[in-house]
């Protein structure tokens, strides 16, 4: 950090005052820039939408700014009545909430819908952390099954909706805080077994109808093409119609002829993909790469446990949208309702990304304060 | 600065492991790796698969359908025409829907209608109860349509169609030819000009989204309509010579016959039968020997119908003239150790004797007297050996033998047309070629309109004998209809002349029991109109010679055809026995 020249440190003096990483805000910004422009040409061109999501992006980058500024150490602070109020948001949820699309998710504010899943997706990592930082190497079987444990209760309220996109990477960004800290790979190997023990207990009682259908139909597509099967093979035909440089920008048919369903939400990588072709891909995920890889650099070098393994979680979370938004629009994943991460059009998800990222600058730009 | 760290995070012990920060790291990379293969292996390995089945869903190519045009005769007469009628098909997945097998009543009536089993019909529309489209029946009266439609059964629906129809029957049935159930032409006119009388249906290839709206237009072809098609063939020649050579089929117990009636100047052929036909318009449990156009597929051996060919030759080559007196004593000779004879002695003749009486002596030493490749090339010139020019389909060649070596008793054969196997569409052209003064035309099934003298058969005509020649063996011929011979022949009122042909049936190693009787003439001799060949095939009867079984047919066809196309009697009087045309001026 000393060796840096004189003008690179004056300036990376100034963002880190503003408690902004440079090298992540690149990539997130990249990232936005790009999914304005492929939303708008998902969108059939609408410059309706397009704003929209400009405004959007605008609070996004608000809030994570604003998250930025708060020392990491604050959340640590309210992790634990956080976590109990969006637990019982949640239960509430349930029990008052506003049902859409087959689903309970939302409750009316008045003014705005608001889904407490989405809070929970930063509330749980900074939860678990601050559970299992509190202990020391190695961490207790104990310890671990009542992280778990944490893990466990917004991730069922959250199924029992059902939101089972959510409730994955909510249940998998509490797991890579337990991972992380050092759970013994006994205990991972366990932990897999009494897994793969529940999956059916999953598929039996807490899968609704709908979502079994998708796991069937991710097994053979082909079953039911203009049923079920739709939308997956529509987006194998849209990506692949691409091939290595793409149709341009505006050009894709399958996705500007409304053949693709979702394709400005969750399906957005196909509409990528036709456009831009091999080349867009490869860019697109190396973008992703180099913001994980950034993301994993400041857990790294962070310097307490929780801030370490909050930095992780938050990370691989990220990733793991990544991974299973492609996954599933490329065929490899069941079909899952998980955006791609700041290209998809939403605002909720977005904003609690961009939360999210924020927390991560917070962790890696307030170091200093900590020291 | 590390040490002040370490101090602070004291409180809170260091609980992670850097190495698994590595080992995530690395899963990381792989699992970017195998994001980016996946795409890869979508965009690079299976593009075109998926291309193609992108544009399948948002390509559409729409065509708007046309009526097949009609087929009718040279006087606008209908032999082939398209009548509306209805297809009933049946979408399963609406019957399956909609439980509609449960209409049982509905379902019994429908299969009465259709005269069809009713559980046939049900299990072939349950057989696939996904599928969208099964055919119930095809190409159904529009009453019946009417009916079906009255039922309502849901899932059942109909579609417009059109049918062919032939008026003519089995009159024209060989030459029109017929269409399949999907309107495309299998046989016959309706299969060579089956681009022209369908026309060509206008395309657009255009791109739609997923709510069917059309995106774009890539490709717009308009559409030609489709043409009339008219026939060179005259409707009431053509039955006239269906009904004749029926008759002279069953009445001499023949095997079959054909007769081909063409127009000597233009090459047009006016009438076109064969005889078993069929009917055109109901093809079911028709054996399938009813369906040869046998006066363009089957060839025989003209036999004596070629012997004008030799004298034309010998006269084309100087060494026979019209005065020429050819020593045929006494009746027989040996060539080669082959036998080579008449009937009776003819003694000296004339080249008009020669055909009179049918010499085989005559024309053999007519034929050996000149070079054999002049000889050989006669047969060629005069089209034997190559197509006639109507572009029918399963038009044959004949056989003529293009070879270097032909031995003194092949080409004496050959002068009374035996080695050599014709069509009767080629033997028609050969007589009209030489009624025509001498001027090879191919022939044509279209009518030739009169007021186009560009016509490319212009081009196509070629000059193969000199009309003095042409003419001189054209009036030999009239002799051999009035002298003695063929009496049944002629044709009151008009000067006729003719050949007649009597062959064995040629069999795979040589000569079987069966005759061929064939009958080939001119008519109006002083201005050739008309060429007719009349073959009968396998005459089972007593009687079976050309002169017998053929020329009676000739003459009745040539009688009706010249009253029919209004062409005057150049004959002095109705009965006339005119022998004294060889004071014509115009030859010798």
């Amino acid at each position: 950090m000393r060796s840096i020249g004189h003008d690179q440190q004056k300036q990376r003096s100034i963002w880190y005052r503003l408690n902004i990483d440079v090298p992540l805000l690149v990539g997130i910004l990249s990232l936005l820039t790009l999914g304005l422009c492929v939303v708008y040409s998902a969108g059939g061109q609408s410059a309706d939408m397009a704003i929209r999501h400009a405004k959007r992006i605008g609070i996004a980058l608000f809030v994570m700014f604003f998250v930025a500024q708060i020392p990491p150490l604050v959340y640590r602070k309210w992790a634990v009545p956080a976590f109990i109020v969006g637990i019982a948001l949640l239960v509430s949820v349930l029990l008052f909430g506003h049902v859409g699309k087959g689903a309970q998710r939302w409750i009316d504010l008045g003014f705005t819908m608001f889904q407490p899943s989405e809070i929970m997706k930063l509330i749980v990592p900074i939860m678990i952390a601050w559970y299992v930082s509190q202990f020391n190497l190695p961490t207790k079987i104990i310890h671990i099954l009542a992280a778990f444990t944490l893990v466990l209760i917004p991730t069922l309220l959250i199924a029992k909706q059902p939101d089972l996109g959510t409730s994955l990477l909510i249940a998998s960004s509490g797991i890579f805080v337990i991972f992380l800290a050092g759970a013994s790979w006994k205990l991972i190997g366990t932990c897999a077994v009494i897994g793969s023990a529940f999956a059916p207990i999953l598929w039996l009682f807490l899968m609704k109808d709908y979502q079994k259908q998708r796991v069937l139909t991710f097994l053979n597509p082909e079953q039911d093409p203009l049923g079920s099967g739709y939308h997956i093979i529509q987006s194998k035909i849209a990506i692949g119609s691409g091939g290595l440089q793409g149709k341009g920008w505006l050009q894709g048919t399958q996705s500007q002829l409304e053949f693709l369903p979702e394709r400005h939400t969750d399906f957005i990588f196909a509409v990528f993909s036709e456009e831009f072709g091999l080349i867009g891909v490869t860019l697109l995920l190396l973008v992703y790469l180099a913001i994980v890889m950034r993301g994993l650099w400041i857990a790294i070098s962070a310097e307490h446990a929780f801030t370490k393994l909050l930095a992780g979680s938050l990370t691989l979370t990220f990733f793991v949208y990544v991974f299973v938004n492609i996954g599933m629009v490329s065929g490899l994943l069941p079909v899952v309702g998980v955006p791609l991460p700041l290209v998809s059009y939403g605002g909720t998800s977005m904003v609690t990304l961009m939360a999210g990222f924020g927390i991560l600058m917070a962790i890696s730009t307030h170091r200093r304060f900590i020291a | 600065m590390k040490g002040s760290v370490k101090k602070q995070a004291d409180k809170y012990k260091p609980t992670t492991v850097a190495w698994r920060f590595y080992l995530v790291l690395g899963v990381i990379v792989l699992v970017y790796f195998g994001l980016a293969a996946r795409t890869a292996y979508i965009q690079v390995v299976e593009p075109e698969m998926l291309k193609k089945q992108g544009d399948m869903r948002s390509l559409r190519t729409a065509a708007s359908k046309v009526h097949r045009g009609s087929i009718v005769d040279r006087n606008g007469r209908e032999l082939a025409v398209s009548v509306p009628v209805e297809t009933v098909w049946a979408d399963p997945k609406i019957v399956m829907q909609n439980n509609a097998l449960a209409m049982v009543e509905h379902w019994q009536a429908l299969a009465d209608v259709l005269d069809k089993d009713v559980n046939i019909l049900k299990e072939r529309v349950t057989r696939n109860p996904a599928k969208r489209f099964v055919y119930v029946e095809r190409q159904v009266s529009p009453a019946m349509a009417a009916y079906i439609k009255q039922l309502k059964i849901p899932g059942i629906h109909l579609r417009k169609e059109s049918k062919r129809f032939y008026p003519t029957g089995e009159i024209s049935a060989h030459i029109v030819g017929f269409t399949n159930v999907d309107d495309k032409g299998i046989e016959g006119v309706e299969r060579v000009y089956d681009q022209l009388l369908t026309g060509e249906n206008g395309k657009k290839q255009y791109r739609k989204d997923a709510k069917g709206n059309r995106i774009e237009v890539l490709k717009d072809v308009e559409s030609t309509p489709p043409e009339d098609l008219t026939l060179s063939i005259d409707q009431r020649i053509q039955a006239l010579a269906y009904t004749e050579l029926k008759g002279a089929v069953k009445a001499f117990k023949a095997s079959s016959g054909s007769v081909v009636v063409t127009n000597v100047h233009t090459g047009e052929i006016l009438a076109l039968v064969n005889s078993p036909s069929y009917n055109p318009n109901n093809r079911r449990n028709v054996a399938i020997h009813r369906f040869r156009n046998r006066a363009i597929t089957d060839f025989y051996e003209p036999g004596s119908t070629m012997k004008p060919l030799t004298v034309l030759s010998a006269l084309e080559f100087g060494s026979a003239t019209t005065n020429t007196v050819v020593d045929t004593n006494p009746g027989r000779m040996r060539i080669g150790g082959r036998r080579v004879s008449d009937p009776r002695n003819h003694g000296e003749q004339t080249l008009t004797d020669i055909l009179v009486n049918s010499s085989n002596m005559g024309t053999t030493k007519l034929a050996l007297d000149m070079p054999k490749e002049f000889f050989l090339d006669k047969f060629f010139e005069a089209g034997f050996g190559e197509s006639t020019g109507t572009g029918l389909i399963g038009e044959s060649s004949g056989i003529m033998h293009d070879r270097q070596r032909w031995s003194q008793i092949e080409l004496a054969t050959l002068s009374y047309g035996m080695g050599v196997a014709a069509t009767p569409l080629q033997l028609a052209r050969f007589y009209a070629t030489i009624a025509n003064g001498g001027i090879k035309r191919p022939l044509t099934i279209l009518k030739k309109s009169k007021t186009t003298t560009a016509s490319p058969s212009l081009f196509e005509e070629q000059r193969v004998f000199s009309a003095k020649y042409s003419q001189e063996v054209v009036s030999m011929l009239e002799h051999v209809v009035n002298d003695h011979p063929v009496e049944q022949a002629k044709v009151a009122g008009y000067r006729v002349g003719g050949k007649t042909g009597t062959a064995f049936k040629a069999m795979a190693g040589g000569y079987g029991n069966d005759y061929v009787g064939l009958f080939a003439g001119i008519a109006p001799i002083s201005n050739p109109e008309l060429a007719i060949v009349v073959v009968i095939n396998e005459p089972g009867g007593d009687l079976y010679h050309g002169g017998e079984v053929a020329a009676p047919v000739f003459s009745r066809i040539m009688k009706g055809a010249l009253r029919l196309l209004n062409i005057a009697p150049d004959a002095n009087t109705a009965t006339a026995n005119n022998s004294l045309n060889t004071k014509e001026p115009s030859h010798v």
